[in-house]
């Protein structure tokens, strides 16, 4: 056979599982971080808020990847695949922000007559449309 | 076999025998370009794939999402979503991403009887995650919200469409109360689905639906067109506190119950011209009965032709103003009625009307289409793991294992995007 056997475990298998369960605790934390934040002052400036919970999220991905999916322990050839994939992920979505800000910024015609409306405007103050006998 | 393949270790070294008139056969050792199983390389080509995938709904989403202007995107009180549900779940699937981690190593240590019980965790684990999934899917169908056409009731703005929406929709509940009252002969049937029963949704329509109806059409001013239809909508599914359609609906009542004032007492007049046309008529008929001079009879013949005229006129004139209230009547039922609700018509009843959330339709569109993937792909994972687990779990499928499980794990990052993104944003 040729396959050729990627056993370059950590010798010692029992710190491994200690490793897990830090990150383990790691990523609850993490989440409840994430939690946090969404209720939080941060949330007051809107893309600060944002900022913080993607990052809180790239952070719990990475302990995914590197721990659970034991890249930690693996050698060069994880970059190989890992640095596409960053790419595909971050870059495609950079790549985005020119159309959200057209989106942001233009209506088409069919879309500014079916939008909704969020904004606010002075309360009109009348008569209302009660019909007269004559 | 060692996992340090040397390029240079290039054998060239002919076969056995010597020289048969055959070529040196350069024996070429196998270089992989990665030096990990053919297996885990596969899937680890394949996760890129479904970044791929998931990137392409994710940005679709962010598009979405963060070119809505400000205040025209959902908040999740709007959709019913709880966010301290997402939490769980993530919890949940971090959790099972640990199992099979811990699964894994039983494996590579021999141990198939542990790495069958993990793997079994694992699997009970996301079907727990499966099961949170579809208990919010189910509580966002009850309120309306489904994925698009023809079943979503969310409208983006309450404009004349949403009105004859309503409309049918109400005009549809009742008549299925009615059939099922007809069917079954008993008093029960009318509210056993309903919080309310028939009489409210009768109110609901003549006093809410129709009234705005009425105000709609005859009304020349726009701005008034839009305050009745945005008051309809807010009354069915407020969204928050609004105090444009309070100040609204304070006034128009204002002026309904001045009209009625001024109507019945026109009406009281009215009536009594009509009693006195009436006896006008009844005596002059009197008249002509004992009346013997022909002559004088055709005078009095005419003067009653004129009498009946005129009664016939006051009575067309009561009945318009018995027509004129009623409208304003019902409004005012209604008003009176509904005015003490905060949560809307929709939750009060028990009701499906459609409602207005901005660019709901959207949201639900992308939260459905991202959610629904993921939830078919931790389906496909448990089907993985129904199939592994008819094997024997030992240091010889440690691989299959590490490669079910890195496929486990990418769900769980995609999960981990998708938590913030879709709950806490």
């Amino acid at each position: 056979m040729n396959e050729i056997d990627a056993t370059n475990q950590d010798p010692s298998e029992n710190s491994n599982t200690r490793v897990f369960l830090f990150v383990f605790l790691m990523l609850c934390v993490l989440t409840g971080l994430s939690f946090w934040v969404a209720n939080s002052y941060l949330m007051e400036n809107k893309v600060v808020g944002w900022a913080a919970m993607m990052l809180v999220s790239v952070a719990k991905a990475l302990l995914v990847i590197l721990f659970f999916m034991h890249l930690w322990w693996e050698r060069a050839w994880k970059y190989v695949l890992t640095i596409p994939a960053l790419f595909m992920g971050v870059l495609l979505v950079l790549l985005l922000v020119p159309d959200v800000g057209y989106r942001y910024m233009t209506y088409s015609k069919e879309r500014r007559e079916n939008a909704p409306q969020p904004a606010v405007r002075e309360p009109v103050v009348g008569k209302s449309a009660v019909p007269t006998l004559d | 076999m060692n996992s340090k393949a040397n390029p240079s270790e290039v054998t060239g070294t002919t076969e056995g025998g010597g020289g048969e008139g055959s070529h040196g056969h350069i024996k070429l050792k196998y270089q992989p370009a990665v030096p990990v199983p053919k297996g885990k390389l596969a899937v680890w080509l394949f996760l890129s794939t479904e970044i791929m995938f998931f990137t392409a709904l994710i940005g679709t989403y962010i598009v979405l999402r963060f070119g809505a202007p400000e205040g025209s995107w959902p908040t999740p009180a709007d959709v019913r979503v709880l966010e301290w549900l997402g939490a769980v779940n993530t919890f949940v699937l971090i959790c099972s991403s640990v199992t099979i981690v811990f699964g894994m190593e039983a494996a590579k240590q021999d141990r198939p009887a542990k790495a069958k019980k993990w793997l079994i965790g694992t699997f009970v684990l996301g079907c727990v995650f499966l099961g949170i999934k579809a208990y919010e899917y189910n509580s966002k169908f009850e309120h309306g919200i489904h994925p698009g056409a023809p079943r979503s009731l969310l409208y983006d703005r309450a404009d004349l469409n949403y009105l004859s929406a309503v409309k049918s929709n109400l005009d549809a509940e009742i008549l299925s109360i009615e059939k099922e009252k007809t069917a079954l002969v008993s008093e029960s049937a009318a509210a056993h689905d309903h919080g309310g029963g028939l009489e409210d949704l009768i109110l609901i329509r003549a006093g809410l639906v129709q009234w705005t109806q009425k105000t709609v059409g005859e009304t020349e001013s726009p701005m008034m067109r839009e305050l009745a239809l945005e008051s309809l909508a807010h009354q069915i599914n407020p969204r928050g506190s609004n105090p444009r359609v309070d100040a609204y609906l304070a006034s128009e009542i204002a002026d309904v119950k001045n009209r009625i004032a001024e109507l019945m007492g026109q009406q009281e007049i009215i009536d009594e011209d009509v009693r006195e046309m009436q006896n006008r008529v009844n005596a002059l008929s009197e008249e002509l009965k004992l009346e013997p001079d022909d002559s004088r009879k055709s005078d009095i013949e005419s003067k009653l032709a004129a009498a009946t005229e005129e009664s016939r006129k006051a009575a067309t004139k009561a009945t318009e103003v018995v027509d004129l209230l009623k409208p304003l009547t019902d409004r005012v039922n209604a008003f009176e009625q509904f005015s003490g609700i905060h949560d809307g018509l929709n939750e009060h009843f028990h009701l499906k009307l459609p409602m207005v959330i901005p660019s709901g339709n959207t949201w639900a569109n992308t939260y459905f289409l991202m959610t629904g993937f993921h939830a078919l792909h931790v389906l496909g994972g448990l089907v993985a793991f129904l199939v592994l687990l008819m094997f024997r779990l030992d240091r010889t499928r440690a691989g299959l294992m590490e490669n079910v499980g890195l496929y486990w794990h990418f769900v769980d990052i995609v999960w981990i995007f998708l938590f913030p993104l879709l709950y806490l944003f």
